[in-house]
């Protein structure tokens, strides 16, 4: 039941009439009703895995309770320890058991030791890497005093389990959360219509322009022996904004339909593409998972590291770049593509320009010539980060990348990637993601690009732009994918 | 020292390291009130204000500031030391 298809919507339709109309007596039932919603749709997916979910807020939540009533030091120590433990274990087994005992049977088989351990086959739990997250979450912030757990179980599920967020984030911390669903909601129009408007263009982003990337750039890749350099590198490209279109689409949507409910979900992306150098990139990149690792990774690192000046900020910076690049899944491309960003760092803590932020005009006015060449570069440096997201293995990225380098310059390459431009009308396509980058750049102040596009123009004319998105959509609609970062 | 000398003594120090003369802080002042304090200025905040008053903090003491008001509660805890 993804949020593209019309059962999701059917069920979505049903539970805002319910939610708003006859379970708002108070809030106790109405955060009944999300939790018992939130179970029916994980268990769509599958319902197994609902008992792990359930699981695994049970013990976290009477562990929040246990350790905030706890005042013995070591005992606070051992049930934080107890929570990390069992969070991480979770995702130890669940995404990189295999992963490490194949990685240990290849070391030891180098050094002619047979290592006789088997790998098991096992199923990733959907969400499991952001309900995970938040279970860590709330210990960690009771363990630090920031906030008192709650003592309503319905709460705390919610909190884990709300389900416009289970699958694929945005990853909200409990201090921010909790409270909204311990206080009364209550429908705002505007507020709907500016979800409404947030989920239609999550629904362009991703149907239309993510889904028709996926066309040509499966094409590319599943074939790049075939291809020049210079198309390969068009692949590479698009698949940039596939990924960024799949993914922030995802988290429009899930921002959205909470939105609808009466919530405020953390904000996941602020348009990265427009970013200045790498650092800047990842202020705007998925920022709900790099603020969890800022606070609770890159954070601790830098204060233990302190002493060290600069190199205790480089180790801090390239431990957490790649733990978050682990965070994608067991393969040692993930690895390699956070450490690689980590390093892209050193360069800006070493002159000195790591903190200055980097401004944007304002309004409707355009980059400075200098603006352009540096967001043109740091997007192209993130661009050919990307290969490792699209290949299956290390290895194939590696190849991929080795001969788009060498094939950049050969004869008749940009003909055939002008040819391939021709195929398939990809040249709308191309077109259509150019109005579309246009149209971020311009929204760029809003929380989301068409937050407020066309709101001073007379009505008809506003929504004949929406009336477009939606014929774009229906028209234009690309062959169904899955969103991306579900596999995470 | 004065909890309110101790205040003007942070506020020098975070008009410095993040080279914003503007700033001026009050006890209920957190990190999400001035921009360019963030996680990596954070530290070199830190790191200047244990320089200045020559203490140091814990890990988890740092981690556990929720304002200003308790970074001052925490300098002057170790200065009475």
């Amino acid at each position: 039941m993804v949020f593209t298809s019309f059962e999701f919507l059917g069920f979505f339709i049903v539970f805002f009439f319910l939610y708003w109309f006859v379970f708002n007596v108070n809030v106790k039932i109405q955060n009944l009703f999300i939790l018992v919603s939130s179970c029916v749709f994980y268990a769509f997916w599958d319902w197994r895995f609902l008992l792990l979910l359930v699981g695994s807020s049970i013990i976290n939540f009477f562990l929040g309770i246990f350790l905030y009533k706890s005042s013995n030091d070591f005992h606070r120590r051992l049930l934080t320890y107890f929570g990390l433990l069992q969070g991480l274990g979770l995702l130890f087994f669940f995404k990189y058991y295999n992963f490490f005992v194949e990685s240990f049977k290849e070391l030891f088989a180098s050094f002619g030791i047979q290592f006789n351990v088997h790998t098991i086959n096992i199923i990733l739990p959907l969400g499991i890497s952001y309900y995970t997250f938040r279970t860590i979450s709330y210990i960690l912030e009771i363990d630090k005093n920031k906030i008192t757990p709650t003592r309503d179980w319905v709460i705390f599920f919610n909190y884990v389990a709300f389900f416009p967020t289970l699958l694929s984030g945005p990853i909200d911390k409990p201090a921010t959360f909790i409270p909204q669903l311990e206080k009364k909601r209550s429908f705002e129009y505007n507020e709907g219509v500016n979800a409404l408007r947030q989920i239609l263009w999550g629904f362009f982003k991703k149907i239309v322009i993510a889904d028709n990337c996926a066309r040509f750039t499966n094409e590319i890749f599943d074939n790049f022996h075939n291809y020049h350099g210079s198309t390969l590198l068009l692949g590479l490209y698009l698949f940039a904004i596939q990924l960024y279109c799949d993914f922030s689409g995802y988290s429009d949507m899930a921002i959205g339909f909470s939105r609808l409910m009466g919530f405020n979900v953390t904000k996941n992306f602020n348009f990265p593409f427009f970013a200045q150098n790498i650092a800047d990139f990842w202020r705007r990149w998925h920022i709900s998972l790099t603020s969890w690792l800022t606070e609770y990774v890159f954070t601790p690192l830098s204060i233990a590291l302190r002493d060290y000046n600069k190199v205790g900020l480089i180790i801090a910076i390239v431990i957490n770049l790649t733990l978050c690049g682990i965070w994608h899944g067991a393969r040692w491309s993930y690895i390699f593509f956070g450490f690689v960003h980590g390093c892209l760092f050193i360069p800006l803590i070493l002159n000195g320009t790591l903190n200055k932020k980097k401004l944007l005009p304002k309004g409707n006015a355009l980059p400075t010539v200098k603006q352009l060449l540096d967001m043109f570069l740091t997007f192209t440096l993130i661009v050919l980060s990307f290969a490792v997201f699209k290949s299956n293995n290390f290895h194939e990225a590696v190849t991929y990348y080795a001969e788009m380098f060498s094939g950049l310059f050969s004869k008749n390459a940009y003909v055939e990637t002008f040819k391939f431009l021709l195929w398939e009308n990809l040249i709308f396509l191309v077109v259509t993601i150019l109005i579309f980058i246009l149209i971020e750049w311009y929204g760029k102040e809003g929380n989301f690009a068409i937050e407020k596009f066309g709101i001073k123009w007379i009505k008809q004319a506003r929504w004949a732009f929406y009336l477009t998105l939606l014929l774009f959509i229906y028209y234009f609609a690309g062959e169904k994918q899955q969103f991306i970062y579900f596999k995470f | 020292m004065e909890k309110l000398e101790i205040l003007d003594i942070i506020n020098s120090i975070f008009i410095d390291v993040l080279e914003n003369p503007e700033i001026k802080l009050t006890e209920d002042t957190h990190a999400g009130m001035i921009e360019e304090w963030d996680s990596l200025t954070h530290v070199q905040l830190v790191v200047a204000v244990e320089k200045k008053f020559k203490i140091r903090f814990t890990s988890k003491e740092i981690q556990s500031w929720k304002n200003i008001g308790e970074m001052v509660d925490s300098v002057m805890e170790k200065i009475a030391k």
